[in-house]
């Protein structure tokens, strides 16, 4: 039975949300007005939340300074592929960890989720060595074939494995009298009903992507093949100090699009996690 | 259109036996029911039909071809699943044009099919809806539609009415039973409802622990169950059993003596169960004296139970008795109707 909330009781609930709003607001709030202002507002005491000037240069000198609009062209094309390469890879692992009978498969899985308890700092000398090897040091490849064989791809097969266990089997059987394939009850029965856990799987590996930067600062050198995290850390002046207010533009714009992508499709990522049965 | 014959059919999972050793015929349009309480292995059984499971020895033919290796699709067969299997992101056209889709027909020829079958059913006016947005009857009727768009030589059922309320069910069962009339095709249908079973078969095969009790017409079933088990399963409210002695002036169990038929004298001094139908329980003078545990009017009849000796017997009456439970009743039976079984191992003794 649904009980209507008293007005006090309400006002409180409004007034603790809003509270706790604040640490995940502020931060943003601050990284996106203090873009426009002089350096001297940005340490002004008391703070200003409001810039007094606006100043529009800063964006104007992110583009100047650095090759910010390749830099964007990189992280963009890199996230795309990953995202797709990743959704490829996990939705057919997940289904055949999911629905295909196959010895040890349960025991492969967990070996494959094991690979999530490895931090990417042990692994980065290896796969350093072993990328300069291949000739791919100072190229994109290391950026775009560690996360699809990697950890983000781990996860992703186990959020589309919860996925593809939750699916009736009959539907399944229904395809299989109907005369289709395995590929083909998994392309046309399968994979169109995973739309939300799909669209949680690109969310989140778009934005591991784009965010990447560990791998970026060991496997690039030139600027002009930078990824936006690395390139942020670009914007400093001669004796080395940061340009707050220009790095703080450039994060702006860093920022953006992954705020847009996931304002648009928040709705699909908490159902599919809901899915997976994990709280997100 | 296709006879259907199983041969010696196992099923195992590990140590586990399901089947033991199932042989049937199923006739060229024939409408069979496979019937028996959970777990019995009838689903098992149409599965295998289907394809959806492998058999552990035995054979199965559909047509006269051997199908044992063959992929569901590859036998030419359709079903219709306890949850419809729709596909929820397909419109009902699509549901239902699905498979010829996939077997290579044109897009006339599937929207010819589809129409023609949307229109057995009563679809028309759905096509373009999807499964989410249809009742539980509407879904079933489009999975039924699915399975008659491609004439099929077999059409399997599995617990098709089972998600349905007992007053659709009702309509449901009409509808089927009408569609087999129609197209003449053999159908093979598993419930656990014996009137489903008894409503809609041409042939019903009652299924006990992976084996076939009996199978026949359901008023040979009805009327000359082979064994105890199909007695009591068949028919509803069930038949009464008592156990006891036979002697010459009846069957003599816990304190009253049943008066039984001619052919019992053959079993004098044998312990013997005897079954008696509900409708063949009547309230009389001079008949042997019970007390009424509980009166359930129905309207059109009222089902009654007694208390006669140790044993509760439930009886069946067209006529509205006024009785209360806890007052006293003197009943009969149909002496002639009474069915004897073996004690030892309920089999059928006459």
């Amino acid at each position: 039975m649904k009980t209507e909330l008293s007005p006090r009781a309400r006002t409180m609930i409004y007034g603790t949300m809003c509270v706790l709003l604040i640490p995940f607001v502020f931060p943003t709030w601050w990284m996106v007005t203090s873009s426009f202002k002089p350096v001297s507002e940005i340490f002004a005491f008391p703070p200003q939340l409001i810039p007094r000037s606006w100043d529009f240069t800063t964006y104007g000198q992110v583009f100047a300074l650095q090759p910010f609009a390749k830099q964007y062209w990189n992280s963009a094309y890199i996230a795309a592929i990953v995202t797709v390469g990743t959704m490829g890879i996990s939705s057919m692992a997940g289904y055949a960890f999911a629905r295909i009978r196959f010895p040890f498969s349960n025991a492969i899985f967990m070996v494959v989720l094991l690979g999530l308890l490895i931090p990417s700092e042990v692994t980065i000398v290896p796969l350093f060595q072993l990328f300069l090897k291949l000739g791919m040091v100072n190229t994109h490849w290391p950026l775009i074939l560690v996360p699809i064989f990697g950890a983000p791809s781990v996860f992703a097969t186990f959020v589309m494995r919860q996925f593809f266990i939750s699916l009736p089997a009959e539907l399944e059987e229904a395809a299989r009298v109907d005369g289709l394939s395995r590929f083909r009850i998994f392309t046309k029965i399968a994979l169109p009903l995973a739309r939300p856990a799909l669209a949680s799987v690109a969310i989140f590996t778009f934005l591991h992507s784009w965010n990447l930067y560990l791998e970026p600062i060991v496997f690039l050198s030139s600027a002009d093949r930078f990824t936006l995290p690395q390139a942020l850390t670009q914007f400093t002046d001669a004796y080395g100090g940061p340009m707050w207010n220009i790095q703080l533009a450039a994060a702006t714009l860093t920022a953006l699009p992954v705020l847009i992508v996931f304002i648009i499709a928040q709705k699909h990522f908490v159902e599919g996690l809901a899915h997976t049965g994990l709280k997100g | 259109m296709a006879e259907v014959t199983l041969t010696n059919i196992r099923k195992s999972y590990g140590n586990v036996d399901v089947i033991h050793g199932v042989d049937l015929d199923i006739e060229d349009g024939q409408f069979v029911v496979l019937v028996g309480p959970s777990g019995c292995g009838k689903s098992t059984l149409l599965r295998m039909v289907a394809g959806l499971e492998t058999i552990s020895s035995g054979e199965i033919s559909i047509g006269r071809r051997v199908v044992n290796n063959l992929d569901p699709k590859d036998r030419d067969i359709a079903m219709v699943f306890q949850n419809y299997a729709l596909y929820p992101h397909m419109t009902v056209a699509t549901n239902m044009g699905f498979s010829l889709e996939h077997r290579g027909a044109s897009k006339s020829g599937i929207a010819e099919r589809v129409n023609w079958a949307a229109g057995i059913l009563g679809l028309t006016p759905l096509l373009d809806r999807y499964p989410r947005q249809l009742s539980g009857g509407q879904r079933q009727r489009v999975a039924m539609g699915r399975a008659i768009v491609r004439s099929p030589q077999v059409f399997l059922f599995d617990e098709p009415l089972s998600n349905l309320d007992a007053k659709l069910r009702v309509v449901m069962r009409g509808e089927i039973k009408a569609l087999h009339d129609k197209l003449k095709t053999t159908m093979i249908y598993v419930t656990h409802d014996q009137v489903e079973a008894m409503t809609m078969a041409d042939k019903i095969v009652v299924l006990n622990g992976g084996k076939i009790e009996q199978s026949g017409t359901p008023l040979e079933l009805y009327d000359h169950p082979a064994n105890k088990f199909v007695a009591g399963f068949i028919g509803s409210p069930s038949m009464n059993f008592v156990s006891g002695k036979v002697q010459a002036d009846g069957l003599v169990a816990s304190g009253v003596t049943i008066p039984l038929p001619d052919r019992a004298q053959k079993y004098v001094g044998k312990d013997v169960t005897i079954g008696i139908r509900p409708e063949h329980l009547l309230v009389k003078d001079k008949g042997l004296a019970a007390q009424v545990l509980l009166v359930e009017p129905m309207g059109h009849e009222t089902q009654i139970t007694v208390q006669l000796g140790e044993a509760s017997i439930t009886g069946l009456f067209r006529e509205r008795l006024s009785l209360m439970a806890g007052s006293g009743v003197e009943i009969g039976f149909h002496t002639r109707s009474i069915h004897l079984f073996s004690a030892q191992d309920g089999a059928r003794l006459d």
